[in-house]
């Protein structure tokens, strides 16, 4: 297992040093135009040309590691996930893109593994650097921080992340990814009255997401509902909540939610 | 979630399918890499003429190696910049499909491909769209030309054409090609994985739609589990085709529980839009009523 700190170390290491290179590049080529007789100028421009090509493509080998790693944590093959990244980390790479995106990675990774403390280590270290060309990675970064949080019961931090991301446009998945966010710490911040609001909507997003969270996102909207006094909508939600999951599971992960069940005997 | 339809010739697949194929890219590696050598012969050559020349050439070759560099850099910066103008219009008319604004994500789809496609990835990923808005405006013979189409040609990835192949025999049953259906669903069973919700769920529409509602029930009940967890919200139209299946099998009190649990969660409409067999289910039995903010 790649230790996080490492991990984390590693690829700030290999940032400097493909900045480093850049600026070497730079140089050597505006000290070249300026300075060196014309023999000279165009072989090391020759030089400059085969090295930066060579290492561009080693980077685009480097990117093309990161591929596979999301299909293979959607499928739950979590090792086989862990060696490619591991692979995209020690590859070399110019740009800070493609070790930003193993690092974000790794941190799914560790989501997906529910271990909570590092992932929100490395999405923090993801979105601590500049992020420049891999700006797409910072609103779900920061959706999973928010998540992780939440998990570690840090409900400030998760307020933090959650406010940031009210100023950015989002595409619908992380729409629907920070509706279940909000939802998560609306529950536990005990806010039933700004859970419900627009409850109508939120139920037409949650209608969207997989069975799991579908499920969630409904059962934390009764749970509101419930607390509000709108039985009606509570009772609705719940029949819905029964139908698209395993009620003990859901309330196993969610212990708040055996209320909806409970109050109903 | 507006219902009116676009106009005829709209969406017209074979000018859709012709106009978006991706033109071949310009080799401008090619061009740039025999300018740079014209220019280092021409500054070589120049080298041996007097020192006045030389020196023209020399401050000239820099000029045009920086404008050559500068030029190249700004294509990059233009090309990177369409490309991803291009994938957020795909993007947004995915977004648009699965938040069922169908209209608008028509309209966005013929404008994506009235026009040449910038990568065959991106086109893949509108035609599938297109077939997904072909299928619910119900013009099942287009979005089967669309489907075979991407899996002639194997323009997606494995799980893309499965989902693909799902969509193309679920039009299919609708458009009753059932020969051709029957061919589709042994070829999923082959090639798809062990446990399929969206085969699943098509071969329980084929057993309603061919008078076998005890198959149609037995299958639903063998696999429950795996239609809730993989289809989600979805999973209605499971629920609703079961109901017929009772009802066909005169069990009204397990139709009627059925019908219940469908419409908890999809509206009714969409149902009877879906599989015209629910409309035989609306008279007898009573819809879930949602909350009335839900209306």
């Amino acid at each position: 297992m790649i230790p996080t700190e490492s991990a984390i170390s590693r690829v700030r290491r290999d940032i400097t040093l493909g900045m480093l290179l850049k600026f070497a590049f730079l140089a050597t080529i505006v000290g070249c135009l300026l300075f060196a007789p014309q023999f000279a100028k165009i072989g090391v421009l020759a030089a400059v040309a085969v090295a930066w090509l060579a290492l561009s493509f080693t980077s685009a080998r480097t990117s093309r590691m990161n591929i596979g790693s999301p299909t293979l944590i959607a499928a739950g093959q979590f090792e086989e996930a862990e060696r490619q990244i591991d692979q995209a980390m020690r590859g070399f790479s110019l740009f800070r893109a493609a070790k930003l995106q193993a690092l974000h990675q790794l941190a799914v990774l560790r989501h997906a593994q529910r271990r909570w403390q590092e992932s929100a280590a490395l999405s923090r270290a993801v979105l601590a650097q500049r992020l420049g060309p891999a700006d797409g990675l910072g609103r779900p970064t920061r959706l999973m921080l928010a998540d992780a949080l939440l998990e570690m019961n840090d409900l400030r931090g998760a307020n933090e992340s959650i406010q940031t991301l009210y100023r950015q446009r989002l595409s619908l998945s992380e729409v629907l990814a920070l509706v279940l966010v909000q939802l998560d710490y609306g529950a536990r911040a005990g806010e039933w009255e700004r859970m419900f609001a627009g409850v109508a909507a939120k139920v037409q997003l949650a209608e969207l997401m997989p069975a799991p969270r579908s499920a969630r996102a409904q059962a934390l909207l009764a749970l509101a509902a419930l607390r509000l006094g709108r039985e009606d909508w509570a009772a609705w939600l719940r029949q819905r909540v029964e139908l698209l999951a395993d009620v003990n599971v859901l309330a196993g992960e969610r212990p708040i939610l055996w209320e909806l069940w409970q109050k109903r005997d | 979630m507006d219902e009116a339809l676009p106009p005829v010739g709209f969406l017209d697949v074979p000018t859709l399918l012709e106009a978006s194929g991706p033109r071949p890219r310009v080799p401008l590696i090619w061009y740039v890499g025999g300018g740079f050598l014209v220019l280092m012969l021409s500054t070589a050559i120049a080298g041996q003429q007097s020192p006045q020349v030389r020196q023209a050439v020399e401050v000239l070759s820099t000029l045009v190696f920086l404008a050559m560099m500068a030029g190249l850099s700004m294509l990059t910066v233009i090309t990177v910049r369409k490309l991803r103008a291009e994938q957020v219009a795909v993007e947004g008319a995915g977004e648009l499909v699965q938040l069922r604004r169908w209209p608008q994500a028509a309209w966005a789809l013929q404008g994506i491909l009235s026009q040449p496609c910038r990568t065959h990835t991106l086109r893949a990923q509108a035609l599938i769209y297109l077939a997904s808005v072909l299928t619910r405006y119900h013009r099942f013979d287009d979005a089967i030309a669309v489907q075979n189409y991407l899996l002639e040609h194997e323009l997606t990835d494995p799980s893309s054409a499965y989902g693909l192949r799902l969509g193309r025999a679920m039009a299919m049953l609708r458009e009753d090609h059932l020969l051709d259906a029957d061919r589709a669903i042994s070829e999923l069973r082959r090639t798809g994985p062990a446990a399929s919700a969206g085969l699943a769920l098509i071969e329980i529409f084929r057993h309603v739609k061919t008078g076998h509602p005890e198959d149609a029930v037995q299958l639903f009940e063998d696999k429950l589990t795996i239609l809730r967890d993989q289809l989600g919200h979805r999973v209605a139209d499971a629920w609703a085709l079961v109901a017929r299946a009772y009802d066909l099998l005169g069990r009204e009190t397990e139709a009627a529980d059925a019908f219940r649990r469908a419409t908890l969660l999809a509206p009714l409409i969409e149902l009877r839009r879906r599989y015209p067999e629910v409309e035989k289910l609306v008279d007898r039995y009573q819809a879930a009523q949602a909350p009335a903010e839900m209306a």
